[in-house]
Parts: structure tokens; C-alpha cells; sequence
């Protein structure tokens, strides 16, 4: 064993955030990257697009085509894929308590928080995206439904991933939670009516579909812009709750 | 929430530059703490002692301070009323598992807050001052590891987390140090439980630490390793950083250096010189199962000499009570010869760990 006890090298005791933001990507990435969970998803993601396969092969009406891809695509696919990946982005590394690594470090909370989602959306968005928009371009509806399909994708991925990354940063059964708000709050509670229907996510995706395909959906009635900037503003705002909350947060 | 620090006693153990040969009594050196303990420096000592004469609730410094702290979940305390300082140099946070001592190292690196009293860590919160992070490292009891990364990545990504200029190279450095560069590219899911604690001694290097913090660190290591990784805690404490080792095996101990704090049942219990936490351990009133094929007439024997406090008979053993187990040990072969019994059996049954902290919790 040598008797060299001092660093070959400086110490800054200091990491710059968009330092932090990248070794955290880097790492969360790779720590989320399992086959078994990928090749999961994947088949999950791929049933949209045998769906959209198969309404294609008849002759579907555009109501048809965007009620599937809005109810398995953006109501099940995305969430659940994005649920997977975004709450395990910091709640694996706390239910392993290797967060200890990066929590005891001098780094700001927030790029932590913030690169560890984008690293959830890494994965997330090519799982989801792909199978998606392949299967709203299999469906034979038209190019409306495809962009619609892909904008909505993106805005759904970006912001479930920021929402259930804050839930597995704050809470230790993040995927209970994240399904019992998937299933049950978007999926049940907020069909109820439009009041509640706008503290949904999923209300905001249909809009947008709607509004690149003119179809009629329910629950459906805002603007492109409403659609795309509130869910944007919630994964913000769910990305800086979750930094404040990963600084108040006891650490095993 | 209480945060006041208690008031500090007098010293109860010799600072750091005190010999080992110090003629501290075991009972004096060994009594609950109220003073700064191993390592605390002669001016903090002055400080505060001199302030306690005066009545005045003085905090303890060092770089380590932990002043009157308490940890309570729910209805469970965990860490009670805990104070103490230390400085540069190697000292052993000895207690038995489910003492306490970990949740303290928690409370002392800021992964959780006090429910009481401060912790301060080079004169910082460890909780709320980013800048003291990175000052301080430390070796988590918990045999956590990123599986699917090399060591070498593993203690690279804690040398970029740390802002080390030279990452990769310090990285080589710190698994240097603790004899794990050949197998530096192996994932660290394939190591052994020893190797891993070496892998988390070498991450907690990188950052050249002036505050060292392990919990357990020579958990599954193999003698030798022991042995290296203690002279490596020993250099370090040796250049002068504040090196603080949690061990509930007392053998460990021995190794890690003369500085003990005995914490059990989440109370600071003791803290001294390991010589005199030995010492307490023969000196202290012990319990020997002595099987003979008479008994009675080895009892009456050892009471008529003087030499038990108490005893129990049973068909075919006597247990006895004694302060000086050394006596009854010299004594009992010529009393089995005189009297021509057989002894089948010397059985200590509270040679353990776990019943001097016992005494020690009892007699506070």
C-alpha cells in the first residue's frame, strides 16, 4: 500500500450545476438503463402500435384512430413508461441509499433533481415516442394525427416524467402512487367533468391531438398553447418542488 | 426544540498530545462524558472548563462538535443527549449494533437533523452549508454501490461529485490506497463484501477530506485488509484530519487507537483511553460458570478464600460472582487439586462486548 495520502490532483470543493446536471445524467442514465425493464416497456409500447395496425387495416374514421391513441397511447403508454423511469430515476437510488453520493456532495440539490429527469426522459421518450406515432401513422388517418400524436407525445413525456420524478423523490412507494394517480385520478376521477379534468395531464394531451385533428374527443377543449405551456409549467414546477424537497429530505 | 448545547464539565480524557502512558484512572476516564473528549485541543479543554466553573452553557468546539444531541423517531430515541468534540487524529465510536452510532454519523454528516442540539463540522452545518461538504467524507455502514459501474468509475464519479480537477487519476490514486488498482476495471457487483468497503474507503479519499466519517468501515474485510485499512486511518489521523471510526467489536477498537467514545442504548456512555476501557472491562464485577463434579464443595472453598461476592449452585456447576476474575483463575487449579475435584468447565458469561456496555449504562 503506497504512503501517499494526499489526492494527485486539486480539489475544488465546489461542483458547478451544469457539472452536477451532467454527472448525474450520466449516472442515473446508466443506472436505469436494465434490459429486462427496457424489453418491459418496449412490449408494453408495442401493443399501441399492433393496435394502430389493426384499426388501419379496416376502414377507420379519424374519431376512431385518435380515441386509441389518446386512451392507450397518452392514457396508458406514456404514463406507465414514464411512471417506470421517472419515479426510479431518484427513488431507486434512495431505495438502494446511493443517493447518499450524490446528496453529501458539494453540488446544488436542483441539478441533481433536474438530471436525473432528463435522464429518466432519455429512456422514456424513445420507448414511448416511437410505438406511438408509428402506430397513429399505421392507423392510415392522416398526417394531422401523427403530429398531433407527436407533439402530445413529447409534452406528455416531459411532464409525466418531471411529475413522477417528484414522486420518487418524495414518496417510498412512488409506483403505487403513480399508478393509483394514473388509474385512478386521470383514469376515473377526473372523467368526472371538466373542473376536474383540467388537473389531469391526460386532458391537456387530448387537446392537443384534438386540436392537430379536429376529431371530437371529450375532455379535450384547449387551445394548442394552453396544451403544450401548462403541462411544460407543471413539470417545472414539479422539478424545483422536487429540488426543495430533495433538500429537506432525510437521507439513509 | 431545544437547541442548547448542555453545559460542558471538565475534561474526562487526556487531549491528543497526552501520552499513551497516561496514569488516568479507568473510573475517571471511563465516567459519563460532559467535558470535550479524545482529541479535543488544550485551548477548547481550557474553554471549556472554564466556562462550566462559571456556570456558563458553553458549546464545545472542535472539528467535530456535537452539543446536546438528541434523535427521536416517533417514540423512539434513537441518540439521547449526546455532546462531545474531537480533532485531528483517529478516534472509535465503539457501541454495540442498534447503539446508536449511526444515526449519529448521519446527524453529523446532515443526512438528518437533531430533534435536539447542534453538530457542527469545522465550525458548519453539515446540513445547510453546502461549501462544509465537501470538506468531509464519509464511508456509509450500508453496502450500497452503483453494481453495474467498475470501481474505477465508481470512485471516479465520487471524485467528479466532489470537484476533483483530475478525476480518473485521483480515482487511481484512492484505489491505490487501499490495494484495489488491478482490479480497478472489475464491476463492483462482482466484488466481495470486503472489496466493496474498500471501493467506498477509497470514494471517501478523493476529496482529500479534512473530516473523515466510517461507519464500520472493517466490516467483511479479511485480517489483512484490516490491518492495512487501520494503518492507513492511522496515517491519515497522523496529518492531521479528524478521523472518526465506528466499530462494535472491540478487538477493532484496540487497533484504531487509544481515543474511545462508548456510546449504547443511543447515550454517550463513556469516553477515554482504550486502556482504561480495558482495564474497566477486568476490573468490573464478572460472572464465571465453573463445572465441577463437586460443586458444593468447590463453592464453600472459593467463599471461605474470599474470593466470590456471590454464587449459584446447580447439580453438576457453580456460578460465581466475582471482582477479580484474575484471583479465582489461580486459584481454582490448587483448589481442585486439594480437594480432588474435577473441573469440567470455565465458562465466562459476561466476557462479551455487550455486558460492559451493560455495566457501563447500568453504573451511570
Amino acid at each position: 500500500m503506497s504512503t501517499i495520502e494526499r489526492p494527485p490532483a486539486g480539489v475544488n470543493r465546489s461542483v458547478p450545476p451544469g457539472r452536477a446536471l451532467a454527472i448525474t445524467y450520466r449516472v442515473v442514465l446508466r443506472q436505469l438503463t436494465s434490459r429486462g425493464r427496457i424489453i418491459a416497456l418496449t412490449l408494453l409500447a408495442l401493443v399501441a402500435t399492433v393496435a394502430g395496425f389493426a384499426l388501419g387495416q379496416g376502414d377507420a374514421a379519424l374519431d376512431d384512430a385518435v380515441q386509441l391513441i389518446a386512451s392507450l397511447g397518452f392514457a396508458v403508454v406514456v404514463p406507465v413508461v414514464a411512471l417506470v423511469f421517472g419515479g426510479a430515476a431518484i427513488g431507486d437510488l434512495r431505495d438502494d441509499k446511493t443517493l447518499v453520493y450524490f446528496w453529501l456532495r458539494p453540488m446544488d440539490r436542483w441539478p441533481i433533481v433536474v438530471g436525473a429527469a432528463l435522464a429518466a426522459m432519455t429512456l422514456a421518450a424513445p420507448i414511448t415516442l416511437i410505438p406511438v406515432v408509428l402506430a397513429a401513422i399505421l392507423t392510415g388517418a392522416g398526417s394531422g394525427i401523427v403530429s398531433g400524436t407527436l407533439i402530445a407525445g413529447v409534452v406528455a413525456v416531459i411532464a409525466y416524467v418531471s411529475v413522477f420524478t417528484l414522486f420518487g423523490v418524495w414518496l417510498k412507494r412512488f409506483i403505487v402512487w403513480g399508478l393509483a394517480y394514473i388509474l385512478i385520478w386521470e383514469g376515473f376521477i377526473a372523467q368526472a367533468g371538466p373542473g376536474v379534468a383540467r388537473f389531469a395531464l391526460r386532458k391537456y394531451t387530448r387537446s392537443i391531438l384534438v386540436d392537430q385533428t379536429g376529431a371530437d374527443l371529450d375532455l379535450a377543449d384547449f387551445s394548442l398553447v394552453v396544451g403544450i405551456v401548462v403541462p411544460i409549467v407543471v413539470a417545472a414546477l414539479a422539478l424545483v418542488v422536487g429540488a426543495w424537497r430533495l433538500n429537506k429530505q432525510e437521507i439513509d | 426544540m431545544n437547541d442548547q448545547p448542555r453545559p460542558s464539565g471538565p475534561p474526562k480524557m487526556p487531549s491528543s498530545s497526552t501520552p499513551a502512558s497516561s496514569s488516568t484512572p479507568a473510573n475517571s476516564a471511563f465516567a459519563p462524558p460532559s467535558g470535550p473528549p479524545a482529541g479535543a485541543s488544550t485551548a477548547t479543554t481550557s474553554t471549556a472548563t472554564n466556562n462550566a466553573a462559571a456556570g456558563v452553557a458553553v458549546p464545545l468546539t472542535g472539528m467535530i462538535a456535537v452539543n446536546g444531541v438528541s434523535k427521536f423517531f416517533g417514540s423512539v430515541v434513537a441518540v439521547s443527549e449526546v455532546s462531545f468534540a474531537i480533532n485531528g487524529g483517529v478516534t472509535a465510536l465503539l457501541g454495540p449494533n442498534g447503539a446508536g452510532k449511526s444515526t449519529l454519523f448521519r446527524m453529523m454528516c446532515g443526512l438528518t437533523t437533531p430533534s435536539r442540539g447542534t453538530v457542527e463540522l469545522l465550525g458548519a452545518d453539515p446540513r445547510h452549508d453546502r461549501s462544509v461538504r465537501g470538506r468531509v467524507s464519509l464511508v456509509p455502514q450500508q453496502d450500497a454501490l452503483f453494481d453495474h459501474v467498475s470501481a474505477l468509475d465508481f470512485v471516479t464519479v465520487a471524485a467528479q461529485t466532489q470537484g476533483v480537477d483530475s478525476p480518473v487519476e485521483v480515482a487511481r490514486w484512492a484505489l491505490e490506497q487501499v490495494d484495489l488498482a488491478d482490479v480497478g476495471e472489475k464491476p463492483v457487483g462482482q466484488f466481495s463484501k470486503g472489496m466493496r468497503q474498500r471501493v467506498k474507503v477509497a470514494s471517501a479519499l478523493v476529496n482529500d477530506p479534512e473530516v473523515l466519517i466510517l461507519d464500520e468501515p472493517l466490516t467483511g474485510l479479511d485480517p489483512v485488509q484490516r490491518r492495512r485499512l487501520t494503518a492507513l486511518f492511522h496515517r491519515l489521523g497522523d496529518d492531521g484530519r479528524c478521523v472518526l471510526v465506528s466499530s462494535h467489536v472491540l478487538d477493532e477498537v484496540a487497533r484504531l487507537g487509544s481515543r474511545v467514545l462508548v456510546i449504547a442504548q443511543g447515550r454517550l456512555v463513556a469516553s477515554g483511553d482504550y486502556r482504561d476501557l480495558r482495564e474497566l472491562m477486568d476490573d468490573r464485577p464478572h460472572r464465571i460458570r465453573l463445572g465441577a463434579s463437586e460443586p458444593r464443595r468447590l463453592a464453600t472453598a472459593l467463599v471461605e478464600r474470599g474470593l466470590v461476592g456471590g454464587l449459584t449452585l446447580d447439580a453438576d456447576s457453580v456460578t460465581v460472582d466475582t471482582n477479580d476474575a484474575d484471583a479465582i483463575g489461580r486459584a481454582l487449579a490448587p483448589i481442585a487439586v486439594e480437594l480432588g475435584i474435577r473441573l469440567t468447565e470455565i465458562n465466562p458469561l459476561d466476557d462479551d462486548l455487550e455486558s460492559v456496555f451493560r455495566y457501563l449504562v447500568e453504573r451511570r
